[in-house]
């Protein structure tokens, strides 16, 4: 069994310093990673970042982000990445990284992800400037995080975003605002390549529980609804039939 | 109703674009000469700033907070995903 721990939206600051490192310590008993899933600052400042890097540093089990809007506030995401990554955690955007526990293997495949709206209630690549530029974005995303979780071939697969893949675990939040919570089009990569897991974060007041149209289980670990400091997900390595 | 609609509106928006703030993840509802305020911060001194920014935009206003800060304990239990 591997034990996936799972927060995000913690909008870390220096007046928040601390605030869940006490819940940290000895996190290898409990878990066997930490995702982060984006929206780790207030500002994306780099001085923000050494908060995050300080509470999430030096931990007993492998930490692996990726960034949210707030991150990206200060136009500085590179910035706040290295410093991240100093401090020893795996940011992802676009990319994978593979642990290993118990003589299994996790695969994490992560992106930031972006907003767009779900199907049938969602902007496409057309018209103003901006609006193209935005929706590009968005394809660009979800294209990089089908390429990441296809390029996995591990015993166990998780997608990490902060953006919404679906929009059941944004229940509460108002349906206008739902194409800046996520994108159907983060769903269908997720689809194509069949996790065991999509984690993702931004919508402090949807859900925890959702699943993909494909079935894959998805899960909103923003602090506001998980209300501790992370939340647990077991998942069972497939056993291979012999 | 339309006057406490735009109001809200920019207290909205003064509390996710003020950088003392920079808070999407709060409710904001007027009624008549108070407002309403609920949702999560992350530390205490969070719950002060959003009254204060709310406080320079319409100090008319009585904020009736009811904001939490977010738990940040361990968690008590785990869930099996099959």
């Amino acid at each position: 069994m591997i034990r996936i721990a799972a927060v995000g939206d913690v909008h870390l600051g220096e007046d928040a310093r601390g605030r869940l490192r006490p819940a940290l310590e000895q996190l290898g008993e409990r878990a066997d990673v930490l995702l982060l899933a984006g929206d780790l600052t207030r500002h994306g400042t780099v001085s923000e970042a050494r908060v995050v890097a300080d509470e999430f540093g030096g931990l007993d089990v492998p930490v692996v982000a990726v960034l949210g809007n707030h991150d990206h506030h200060d136009d500085k995401p590179d910035e706040v990445t290295a410093v991240l990554r100093d401090a020893g955690l795996t940011v992802l955007e676009g990319q994978t990284t593979t642990i290993s526990v118990d003589g299994h293997t996790l695969g994490v495949a992560g992106v930031k992800g972006f907003g767009g709206g779900f199907a049938g209630k969602c902007g496409s690549v057309f018209g103003e400037p901006e609006m193209k530029a935005f929706i590009r974005h968005t394809t660009e995303i979800a294209d990089s995080l089908r390429g990441a979780l296809g390029s996995l071939d591990t015993d166990v697969k998780v997608a990490l975003t902060h953006y919404a893949p679906i929009p059941d675990t944004l229940r509460g939040e108002p349906p206008e605002i739902y194409p800046f919570l996520g994108s159907y089009l983060l769903g269908e990569a997720i689809d194509d390549n069949a996790p065991h897991l999509a984690v993702h974060g931004h919508a402090h007041f949807g859900v925890e529980q959702g699943m993909t149209p494909g079935g894959v289980r998805v899960r909103n670990v923003a602090q506001p609804i998980i209300r501790s400091a992370y939340t647990v997900y077991c998942v069972e390595p497939a056993v291979v039939e012999v | 109703m339309t006057a406490e609609q735009y109001l809200a509106a920019r207290l909205r928006q003064a509390l996710a674009e003020d950088p003392r703030t920079t808070e999407l993840g709060v409710r904001v509802t007027v009624r008549g000469d108070h407002v309403l305020l609920s949702g999560d911060v992350a530390s205490p001194e969070r719950r002060a700033e959003l009254e204060a920014v709310i406080h320079d935009v319409a100090p008319e206003l009585t904020v009736l907070d009811d904001v939490k800060v977010v738990p940040s304990e361990a968690p008590v239990g785990r869930e099996e995903i099959r």
